[in-house]
């Protein structure tokens, strides 16, 4: 008879192979994301000089219509700190981030288990619990890369486009952004963490974040609709113009916790399923 | 192939010494919306066993494994899997369990090689070079991207998957799909070098020609309960056999009267040959013994006795109304409970 093999010898692991499958699955994803939001500063930002300079687009942008002006937030767009946050973090950048945000969580859970993968992982060493923890915070870490990649770019263009931002507010706005990305993430990976399906989570993550947007720019109409603020993660975020007056600390926190309280949530969820039914 | 290492990191048990199952599954029960996949389902597999489940399509196969690996929850019952229930079982319970899915779908963009590095940093710790010779073994191309795969090949990794850190328990879902049958040969063939290293087989199939070989029981799977529970001796004793005898100085209407008369032998035809003698042909569902002191008298000039056709007995248990297939194979059923639990 063969003898088994002493198997506890000549074992390499590698350290944390759930976080670290993540990167190698998705680190081209990752890379084109980070290319089209540099890509939106590098193409918006430097057109400020042109249009704060007395042009006629301070005129064409009088000219729009009033409710159009506060939805796009364009009304503060007569500064740096407006422009950039009525062009990257509020508009372009919010959108790709969403997206990458919105598709990271609902795969991460929902995703895998409707493609069937998730099955064979969770029938290896590992836990459901550690499964939906590694995979949360490898979306944290790939968010908080492209915030930083976003801060570094801003900062790059601070001078060359007069944007004059001061860079403790370009800081906190950055943090600010990665939270409010953060959080639609995390519910998209709850979404798909109680559905099984990748559409759920879908639903969920670009549902916060489109009522978010929508609500933020119901709320700027009128005095009546100004309650929608309340409800709306993008105006917690946004509404309080940081980039000008500087990020609130505390809700930074609470867009980090709302996360990493939604995050736990999807994983107790995952544990109480049958998976792949 | 030689192990330099020798120290073993559990104890293997012989037969006979076994003092708990690999597998104890207990009334199990899994509800599905109003759709009941598992019906009350009884079975212990020894240790060191190779233990097979065969049934149609949807009888509840994958259901029993993937409760056994705790991807999903039985509605009532319970599993006991290596000593440790398998509801809500750890990490630790899985590492000395190899699981193939009977829907195999991997990760594509990234190569077997890669693949299964991974599988191995989560799974029980894979000895050096162990993945390269199941590789070879099955002839199969670690470097390849996943994706460009065929199903046989993706079977392969699988399989691979499975085996690599050598587990005291294989659970494997339909694992002879997509492969050619000289693969097959091969999977079996390891299969039973898993058995007399002491590990424990559970696998799954719609038909039985592709486990025979392997497995030492088969349970028969329908409808969400199991039919029967024999050793593939014992079913193939009981397995239709057909026949043909060639018999001279006999009328064929008297030789269909003699045959007729025995038990287990159905489909009976008796004609006239050429020559003069009567043909019978017919088929066989019991054993071979008594039918064959019953035709000593007959003069014989030809006698052909087919193998057995596991197949179509099973198909028969398949297809046989559920309290008469029971019926058939309720007392070996009991046989081999006790059998297990010697």
């Amino acid at each position: 008879m063969t003898a088994v093999q002493d198997r506890a010898r000549n074992v390499r692991r590698a350290p944390l192979p759930l976080f670290g499958k993540v990167f190698t699955d998705s680190w081209r994803g990752l890379l084109g994301w980070a290319l089209g939001l540099a890509a939106a500063a590098f193409l918006y930002l430097p057109l400020y000089p042109s249009i704060s300079g007395g042009s006629g687009m301070q005129d064409i942008i009088k000219n729009l219509p009033p409710e159009l002006i506060k939805t796009l937030n364009y009304d503060q767009i007569g500064t740096g700190a407006g422009y950039a946050q009525a062009t990257v973090f509020g508009l372009i950048g919010f959108v790709l981030m969403t997206i990458a945000a919105t598709s990271w969580g609902a795969g991460a859970l929902g995703g895998d288990e409707e493609s069937g993968r998730l099955e064979l992982t969770l029938a290896h060493g590992v836990t459901r619990v550690q499964v939906a923890a590694a995979r949360f915070c490898a979306i944290a870490v790939k968010i908080l890369a492209l915030s930083t990649l976003t801060f570094l770019a801003v900062l790059t263009l601070n001078d060359s486009a007069r944007l004059e931002i001061q860079v403790e507010n370009l800081l906190g706005t950055s943090l600010m952004f990665g939270g409010v990305s953060l959080l639609t993430a995390s519910v998209a990976l709850l979404g798909g963490a109680l559905s099984g399906r990748r559409i759920g989570g879908i639903a969920a993550g670009a549902g916060v974040a489109v009522v978010g947007y929508i609500f933020n720019a119901l709320g700027n109409q009128s005095a009546s609709l100004e309650w929608l603020h309340n409800v709306s993660p993008y105006y917690w975020a946004f509404g309080n113009s940081p980039l000008s007056t500087g990020a609130d600390p505390t809700t930074i926190a609470v867009f980090y916790a709302l996360s990493l309280l939604l995050a736990a949530t999807a994983a107790l969820a995952l544990r109480q399923r049958d998976i792949g039914v | 192939m030689s192990h330099d290492a020798l120290t073993q990191p559990r104890a293997v048990l012989g037969p006979g010494q076994a003092p708990d199952a690999a597998i104890d599954v207990v009334d199990l029960v899994k509800q599905f919306g109003r759709n009941r996949a598992l019906n009350g389902v009884t079975f212990q597999v020894p240790r060191g066993s190779v233990f097979g489940v065969i049934g149609p399509n949807g009888a509840g196969k994958t259901t029993i494994m993937r409760a056994l690996l705790d991807i999903i929850r039985p509605t009532s019952g319970h599993a006991t899997v290596l000593g440790t229930p398998s509801r809500n079982a750890g990490p630790e319970l899985r590492r000395r369990i190899g699981y193939l899915p009977g829907e195999l779908i991997l990760e594509g963009r990234t190569s077997g090689r890669r693949l299964l590095a991974h599988y191995a940093d989560i799974s029980g710790p894979v000895a050096a070079g162990h993945v390269h010779e199941l590789a070879e073994r099955l002839g199969f191309d670690l470097d390849r991207p996943v994706r460009k795969l065929s199903k046989g090949n993706k079977q392969k990794l699988g399989i691979v998957q499975a085996f690599m850190h050598q587990p005291e328990l294989l659970v494997l879902d339909e694992p002879t799909s997509g492969l050619d049958p000289l693969m097959q040969q091969e999977f079996l063939k390891m299969v039973r070098e898993a058995r007399d290293r002491g590990q424990t087989v559970f696998l799954s199939s719609h038909v039985i020609s592709e486990i025979q070989q392997a497995a030492d029981e088969v349970a028969i799977l329908r409808d969400g309960r199991i039919v029967t529970i024999n050793s593939v001796e014992e079913l193939r004793t009981t397995a239709i056999r057909h026949l043909r005898l060639v018999a001279s100085g006999i009328r064929p209407t008297d030789l269909a009267a003699a045959l007729g008369a025995l038990e287990g032998v159905t489909t009976l035809e008796c004609t006239v040959t050429p020559a003069g003698d009567a043909e019978a042909v017919a088929t066989l569902s019991s054993e071979i013994a008594p039918f064959l002191q019953a035709i000593s008298t007959l003069q014989l000039k030809d006698l052909m006795l087919e193998e057995p056709d596991l197949e179509e007995s099973v198909l028969k248990l398949y297809s046989a109304p559920m309290p008469a297939a029971a019926a058939a194979g309720l007392a070996r059923h009991a046989d081999a409970q006790t059998d297990v639990t010697k």
